[in-house]
């Protein structure tokens, strides 16, 4: 897998998830259904940055501030996924966000440091299987790198479609 | 079965002389993954004693199911299944038909721990039936379920993962650093432990000193506080970014675990007096005062007298922080002889069967409904906005844990947060009110 880069989508500090990234009042009722992926594309970010759902790229990556996404329900991770971000760098943010997004198959990465370092619209990589995160001017910050597991769950698209091929190699070595 | 606090096993890395004192999180993770200690921030894998699941997502679970192709899984003894935030499968709604396939994939699974609609939050389930235990580890889909952390058990929040964890019987983790809290005093008149929470959120959540953290609370402090009182503190603790929390269990929280572990094992685990904590603080409980918290952010607390003439249309008293007996109790104390103000509509949500029957054997609901209140089914209800919608620009003043705009209805109504004697007041009043003048009236 190569190591992502793109373009920069750089937010502040105490980004909410469920008010500010995506809209909770929206997705309430839908809790349980099938994530409605057109949905969360055409409102994400759209509070903060109206012009998000319709110019980010695939393999852009979104740079936050402190606290990113606090108050997080899955659907934000899906939203970010859904719309192309290969990965997330952070100044800081609560464990329950980097698991939810890993577990839907969106890297965060938590890199002190990056907020200042980059501006919007810059290219940056951030390869969450070794934790260095390169600027724009050959600059490299480091972040924590994922576990072996974290970057089998990250490469495979998240832990579902990890243990769908595991199982899948399973029943095939039993015969 | 408390034991002492275990020696320090020594690696090869200490035996150069350098002692790496252990938190109860760190001790609790080491002893679930076959480990003498980890380190902060070390990836390890555990295997939880439960994983506790609501059923909201559960649809979502099942399709997950099928699609990687699970027949049985391995550990049906360790699921605990909760039908909480769904309790009524109101008409309208898809939850009915989650209600019927939960039900049934459990009992295909063998699963006994399947607790169905009016049972109560998963928290409580997992107190009160004896699944919590110190020392235990717990897989769950929420930061809030740290309530756990009342009786020494660790809360492991995972979100959705928690099929993974049940898949598998065991997940990875980061091991998160700690935080100790230190508590002093005894609280004031007419100040609950809403206050204390909502004062620490108010403190600590800008800038990120708990964060991630596993949140130790001890001091003489604690000991002032009922259990109820202390779950309140552990279920809002995550707004702060903390990951979980946890208490050192006393002889009050070791006799209601005796009293409900059904000869299930469970020990007593304390942090070593040289463990490493990223923050340690002290609270004295005398000088909180009456606290509410103001939308939209869960840190935004302030002393009760700023808030205070809000005109409010609604009043919510429930959920994972204030459903609990003590809550029930405090609501009645207020209510008791008086009535809701005609504007105001005042929903109140024991949070499990055994809260409810215990407030109705004590007469609680029975001053409550008298008082005009509506007493809902034990579960999640008015907390997420599945009961209690709120129209364009109505104002609610609620013992919810969130406040953010768009959480219980329209985005441009308001949510404000507070304990159990604020809102009983409030909701008397008509208008956000210091909870104090009325219970003077109560003490006199």
């Amino acid at each position: 897998m190569t190591v992502p880069r793109g373009r920069v989508w750089k937010f502040g500090d105490d980004v909410h998830g469920d008010d500010g990234i995506i809209e909770f009042a929206i997705i309430r009722d839908s809790f349980g259904k099938e994530f409605d992926e057109d949905a969360l594309r055409a409102m994400c970010f759209r509070r903060l940055r109206p012009e998000f759902p319709a110019e980010v790229r695939k393999g852009d990556i979104v740079v936050g501030g402190r606290n990113f996404a606090h108050h997080n329900h899955v659907e934000v991770s899906v939203a970010m996924r859904a719309s192309g971000i290969a990965v997330v760098v952070v100044e800081s943010c609560d464990s329950g966000f980097l698991r939810r997004a890993l577990n839907h198959g969106l890297p965060v990465m938590i890199c002190p440091g990056i907020h200042a370092a980059v501006q919007d619209g810059e290219v940056l990589e951030a390869d969450p299987a070794t934790g260095l995160v390169t600027l724009p001017d050959g600059r490299v910050l480091r972040a924590s790198p994922f576990s072996e597991r974290m970057v089998q769950i990250w490469h495979a698209g998240g832990s579902i479609p990890l243990l769908e091929r595991e199982f899948a190699a399973r029943r095939a070595a039993q015969g | 079965m408390s034991a002492a606090a275990p020696a320090i096993v020594r690696t090869a890395a200490q035996t150069i002389g350098q002692t790496i004192g252990q938190t109860i999180a760190q001790k609790i993770i080491a002893a679930h993954c076959g480990r003498d200690q980890v380190s902060v921030g070390e990836y390890v894998t555990v295997s939880p004693d439960y994983t506790a699941c609501q059923e909201l997502f559960w649809p979502g679970h099942k399709r997950n199911l099928e699609r990687i192709g699970v027949d049985r899984i391995p550990r049906p003894d360790k699921a605990v299944m909760v039908i909480d935030h769904s309790t009524s499968a109101a008409m309208g709604s898809h939850h009915h038909e989650t209600h019927r396939t939960l039900r049934d994939w459990c009992e295909s699974q063998g699963i006994e721990n399947f607790f169905g609609p009016g049972n109560g939050l998963r928290h409580l389930v997992l107190t009160e039936r004896g699944f919590a235990r110190p020392g235990t580890l717990i897989f769950s889909d929420e930061g809030n379920i740290a309530t756990i952390g009342v009786l020494g058990a660790l809360n492991l929040p995972i979100s959705t993962e928690v099929i993974v964890a049940i898949i598998q019987d065991e997940n990875w983790i980061a091991v998160p650093p700690s935080a100790r809290i230190t508590l002093t005093g005894r609280l004031g008149f007419g100040v609950t432990a809403r206050d204390l929470i909502q004062t620490i959120l108010r403190d600590c959540t800008a800038d990120g000193r708990l964060l991630q953290c596993c949140v130790e609370f001890d001091g003489p402090g604690l000991a002032t506080l009922s259990l109820d009182d202390r779950q309140a503190i552990l279920a809002s603790l995550f707004h702060s970014g903390a990951y979980t929390g946890i208490m050192e269990p006393d002889a009050l929280a070791l006799d209601y675990v005796r009293a409900r572990d059904a000869g299930r094992p469970w020990q007593v685990v304390r942090a070593d007096p040289d463990a490493s904590y990223m923050t340690r603080l002290t609270y004295d409980l005398a000088a909180i005062q009456p606290m509410v918290t103001v939308p939209p952010d869960a840190h935004g607390a302030v002393p009760v007298e700023q808030a205070a003439g809000r005109r409010i249309d609604q009043a919510t008293i429930g959920s994972c922080a204030n459903g609990r007996l003590d809550d029930m109790r405090e609501a009645a104390r207020l209510l008791r002889g008086r009535q809701v103000a005609p504007h105001v509509t005042l929903y109140v949500t024991p949070g499990s069967r055994g809260v409810y029957v215990e407030a109705a054997r004590e007469g609680l609901l029975e001053v409550l409904a008298e008082a005009g209140a509506t007493i809902l089914a034990p579960g999640c209800t008015t907390c997420w906005g599945y009961q209690g919608v709120l129209n364009e620009n109505e104002v609610l003043i609620s013992t919810q844990q969130f406040n953010y705009h768009g959480r219980n209805g329209a985005r441009s109504s308001r949510v404000y947060l507070a304990g159990p004697a604020v809102v009983a007041a409030s909701a008397v009043a008509g208008r956000i009110t210091d909870p104090r003048d009325m219970l003077s009236e109560v003490e006199a």
